[in-house]
């Protein structure tokens, strides 16, 4: 299974999220901010699948996404927003950067499983 | 500046977010009380969190106060002792200010939500010198166990007026909205 990244400020939200798909099989990196998630995208080329916050310090997630498709030229991993952002604004900005699809916290791990599933593989 | 009616949506809209974000299960009990400006006992030391959604015509704050004792404690960290009592506050306050945030997007479009960040409990009291158009705090009860104090304060740029539906909008927190 390749790796999946989970990018929050939080560590409460990372230890939920990468420990519930831990629990299911999945191979996953946790990453504290845009710029600490950048670099271990760097680090892990493979990488599948990032699932980050929006705002968090240093480089936010929407950066992150912009200079993951442009400076990384990585347009093959696919990203998921997973944060309490949830105006029609922000999710445009997210989609012309190259997001893939947005989760409006609460974390609700049943409900999304199978399609990370399918998006890491 | 803030109409009677949309002090009325700002307080229901904070207790559908506080009532669907703070218990920790869905069946989970969440008594709402208010009370009180002078009522409010926090200790010097205690330390609330902040979160602010700032728009064009407005600011509120959401200001939430856990209880350092056994309950709140054992209610809130559960099978996340790895992890800081108050780094669990905080993201527990930011759920419930995005659903705040969440609700409010419906009439102000332009709407920028802040991260939680930690200050000294005193700084409640000083509100009023902000000169807000709503100010109301609340003690809940989750559980009949954990104690959380809230405070809402808005300070209005302009006319503030319009009526909350809280019954038409969906809910859909969790969900994956693939593009």
């Amino acid at each position: 299974m390749s790796k999946i990244l989970v990018v929050d400020d939080s560590s409460t939200v990372r230890d939920e999220v990468a420990g519930f798909l831990r629990k299911n099989g999945l191979d996953v990196d946790t990453a504290v901010d845009g710029r600490d998630g950048l670099a271990k995208l760097k680090a892990s080329p493979g990488t599948k699948l990032v699932i980050s916050d929006v705002n968090m310090p240093n480089m936010d997630g929407l950066t992150m996404v912009e200079k993951i498709r442009g400076e990384l030229a990585n347009s093959a991993v696919n990203i998921i927003m997973l944060t309490t952002e949830s105006s029609p604004a922000m999710k445009e900005r997210g989609k012309a950067a190259g997001v893939k699809g947005w989760i409006v916290k609460p974390f609700k791990g049943e409900a999304v499983l199978e399609t990370f599933k399918k998006l890491a593989s | 500046m803030i109409s009677t009616q949309a002090k009325d949506s700002i307080e229901r809209i904070f207790y559908k977010a506080a009532q669907s974000r703070l218990p920790r299960e869905a069946g989970d009990s969440c008594e709402i009380v208010t009370i009180p400006q002078d009522a409010l006992d926090a200790a010097p030391e205690a330390r609330v969190v902040v979160l602010t959604i700032s728009s064009i015509l407005f600011r509120l704050l959401l200001i939430l106060q856990f209880k350092d004792d056994a309950g709140t404690r054992d209610y809130f960290v559960k099978d996340v002792a790895d992890n800081s009592f108050q780094e669990i506050f905080s993201e527990v306050a930011n759920l419930c200010c995005g659903a705040m945030n969440q609700e409010l997007l419906n009439y102000f479009p332009d709407l920028g939500m802040s991260t939680p960040y930690l200050l000294s409990a005193r700084c409640v009291s000083h509100l009023q010198q902000l000169n807000p158009g709503f100010l109301a705090s609340y003690k809940l009860t989750l559980n009949h166990a954990a104690q959380v104090t809230a405070t809402v304060c808005v300070c209005a740029h302009a006319p503030i007026d319009f009526v909350a539906d809280l019954s038409a909008v969906e809910e859909s927190s969790g969900e994956l909205e693939l593009f």
